[in-house]
């Protein structure tokens, strides 16, 4: 998958290029709207990251000349900082596929990405097989062989994000971040996410040993699958 | 007492003196005149009548003597007679006083000059008296003039007094009013000048608006000051912590700098949550929120509690909402949410295990109040009146506390106009007291 970054400050892009690439995604970058819309013009991205606020002018722009193109199906994420309410809303209103506030971790938007993939193309199957679980995203649902695992929604979200950042430590407040959005940036208890884990790790372990979900001690969590 | 009420009474009372004193003066001095008259008058009776003394005249008075005979008709007037004890080497002598005599069964007030005079070899003693009374008479008939004088004048110029300061002090009391008193925020101020002719008004008027613009303006500096820092803070903290996370995903890092680099993480994290709260008080404060929503604050709770059900339960908190009315007011639904769930969020945190919190409420004609709380630590006054402080943390001891909880929610607050009351008694509990007023939504 094609990635076009759009984005100013080229240590940021740079970062996004090199975990994008890790992950597989063919990365291409621009800097200023005018680069950013001949690009946008002559290729199709599956993904564009749009920084809102381009030394030459606003991202919005590009969104709306983005939408006036036809037969285009590339996924927009918009990545500010500028973070009003008002910006996130117009953005998805203009037919931005979703809204990232800057600073933003990369684990998240990768999980975006993945979000946007599977809604938008469909070319993955719903359903994620993790051991003998099975995680069902559009249904929300986990399953032990044929049997239904009764999971809270918190617990679901954060099962399946590890999952989806499988193999990699995921901190608290990353996970924190994720399930609870921007609410609990204020007082946030680092520890407020792990009741919700130990209460998973007991509903899953009723089934099977799930050594394989790990806790990284002082820092969080990992899935090793 | 009022500027204008004192200005009317002290005009009254230099009135009431300034007529006291010439009504004092009118009859002092009258008293004076007409005594001098009438003592000029009698003496010149006396002169008369001694330089036409004669011992047939003598006889005459005296024969008339035997009841005091008036000259005229109003007794207005007497002469009387009397020999007395002859002394050769008597003196003339004549004395003025006065007294009161019957003459002709009216009894009356009367200047008397008293003279003793030796005549024909023997004493006599004349007497001739004039009637006080007109005298009398005119001093009552002023004094009760002076007093219906100084009570009119002093009620009319009491009323025109009032009128006129009323009218002359209106541009002041407006100033007071408009630019003192209904100013909460200099970012509400009204610049419109008060009309008023008094100089000194406009100058007042207008220093208080320069003062507050200066004062405005420095409020809007500090604003902005706070939203481009935090702002072009964002950026930095992203670099850093996406090229964190890349350092992460290297294979041949040592645990010892996979947790160094958590660590740095969080503490990004941390600044994040800072530069976020601020940002997010400075765009209250800026008014960059609309208040479009219809509020329903019990589907806020409502909300608010699923999203720390798990928190209540870890702690084994007994939470009952005991609202009793569907209390709907025009706000802004995120902050709001924002509001209660920093409240309730709180009221956890520094709640005991196994404690509770309570929310209730009440509906009163002209308000509508909201109350949480808690069995928590409590606070004691001092700590109240810090907590809304920003960066103030009351628990030195909590390491995930940035102190802007409650400055969020004094922000919030304040947008919505929603009064907001702490009572807490240390180590009983806190109790936050929303106030929603029916006018001010």
């Amino acid at each position: 998958m094609n990635v076009l970054i759009v984005e100013d400050e080229k240590g940021l892009a740079l970062e996004m290029d090199e975990f994008l690439s890790h992950e597989g995604f063919t990365i291409e970058h621009a800097r200023t709207k005018k680069t950013a819309g001949e690009k946008i013009f002559v290729n199709n991205y599956d993904f564009i990251l749009l920084d809102l606020g381009l030394p030459d002018g606003d991202g919005f722009e590009l969104l709306k000349a983005l939408k006036n193109l036809k037969d285009r199906n590339d996924a927009v994420i918009i990545l500010t900082a500028r973070g009003a309410v008002d910006d996130r809303i117009m953005g998805l209103e203009q037919g931005a596929d979703d809204y990232l506030a800057k600073p933003f971790s990369l684990n998240e938007l990768l999980a975006r990405i993945h979000a946007i993939t599977r809604r938008k193309h469909k070319l993955e199957s719903n359903e994620i097989a993790v051991k003998d679980f099975r995680i069902n995203i559009q249904n929300r649902t986990v399953h032990y062989r044929e049997e239904r695992i009764n999971l809270t929604k918190k617990e679901f979200e954060i099962f399946n994000y590890l999952v989806l950042n499988k193999n990699r430590v995921i901190s608290r407040i990353n996970l924190t971040e994720h399930v609870w959005g921007d609410v609990l940036e204020i007082n946030s208890d680092s520890n407020f996410v792990d009741v919700h884990v130990k209460n998973l790790r007991k509903k899953l372990s009723q089934f099977t040993p799930v050594d394989w979900f790990e806790t990284v001690r002082s820092i969080g969590y990992r899935v090793n699958i | 007492m009022k500027l204008q009420v004192k200005l009317a009474l002290y005009n009254t009372l230099t009135k009431l003196a300034i007529i006291v004193f010439t009504g004092l003066l009118i009859l002092f001095s009258l008293e004076n005149i007409t005594y001098n008259h009438i003592t000029a008058r009698l003496k010149d009776k006396k002169d008369e009548l001694m330089k036409h003394l004669s011992s047939k005249e003598i006889t005459q008075i005296l024969n008339q003597q035997q009841s005091f005979t008036d000259y005229n008709i109003l007794k207005e007037e007497y002469i009387f007679l009397k020999p007395i004890l002859y002394r050769s080497s008597r003196q003339t002598e004549e004395s003025f006083t006065t007294a009161r005599r019957t003459i002709e069964q009216t009894t009356d007030t009367y200047l008397i000059l008293t003279y003793k005079f030796n005549f024909n070899n023997r004493s006599y003693l004349l007497e001739i008296g004039d009637t006080m009374d007109a005298v009398i008479q005119l001093k009552q008939t002023i004094k009760e003039f002076t007093l219906l004088m100084l009570f009119v004048a002093l009620s009319l110029t009491l009323v025109i007094d009032l009128v006129f300061t009323k009218y002359l002090l209106t541009p002041f009391y407006q100033i007071i009013d408009r630019k003192l008193i209904r100013v909460n925020d200099p970012m509400n101020f009204d610049y419109k000048k008060v009309t008023t002719t008094t100089q000194d008004f406009e100058l007042l008027d207008s220093s208080i608006s320069t003062l507050m613009k200066k004062i405005a303006d420095l409020f809007i500096l500090e604003k902005q000051f706070i939203a481009n820092v935090s702002h072009e803070l964002l950026t930095p903290i992203s670099i850093i912590s996406s090229r964190l996370e890349n350092v992460l995903l290297q294979e041949k890092l040592t645990e010892d700098s996979e947790n160094k680099i958590f660590a740095s993480l969080k503490t990004l994290n941390r600044l994040k949550s800072i530069i976020n709260s601020l940002l997010l008080i400075s765009k209250v404060e800026n008014l960059q929120f609309n208040k479009n929503d219809t509020i329903d604050l019990k589907n806020i709770i409502a909300e608010v509690y699923s999203e720390l059900e798990d928190r209540l339960e870890d702690k084994g908190i007994v939470f009952s909402n005991t609202m009793g009315h569907a209390y709907h007011f025009q706000g802004n639904n995120s902050l709001i949410h924002t509001l209660l769930f920093n409240l309730i969020n709180n009221a956890i945190k520094y709640n005991t295990k196994g404690g509770s919190i309570v929310i209730a409420d009440a509906l009163y004609s002209e308000q509508y109040i909201l109350e949480i709380s808690d069995t928590g630590i409590g606070m004691d006054n001092e700590q109240i009146e810090l907590a809304f402080n920003r960066f103030e943390k009351l628990n030195r001891h909590e390491k995930e506390s940035y102190g802007l909880g409650l400055a969020i929610v004094k922000s919030i607050t304040a947008f919505h106009s929603i009064r907001i009351n702490i009572n807490s008694v240390k180590d009983k509990g806190t109790t936050v007291k929303l106030i929603f007023s029916k006018e001010s939504i």
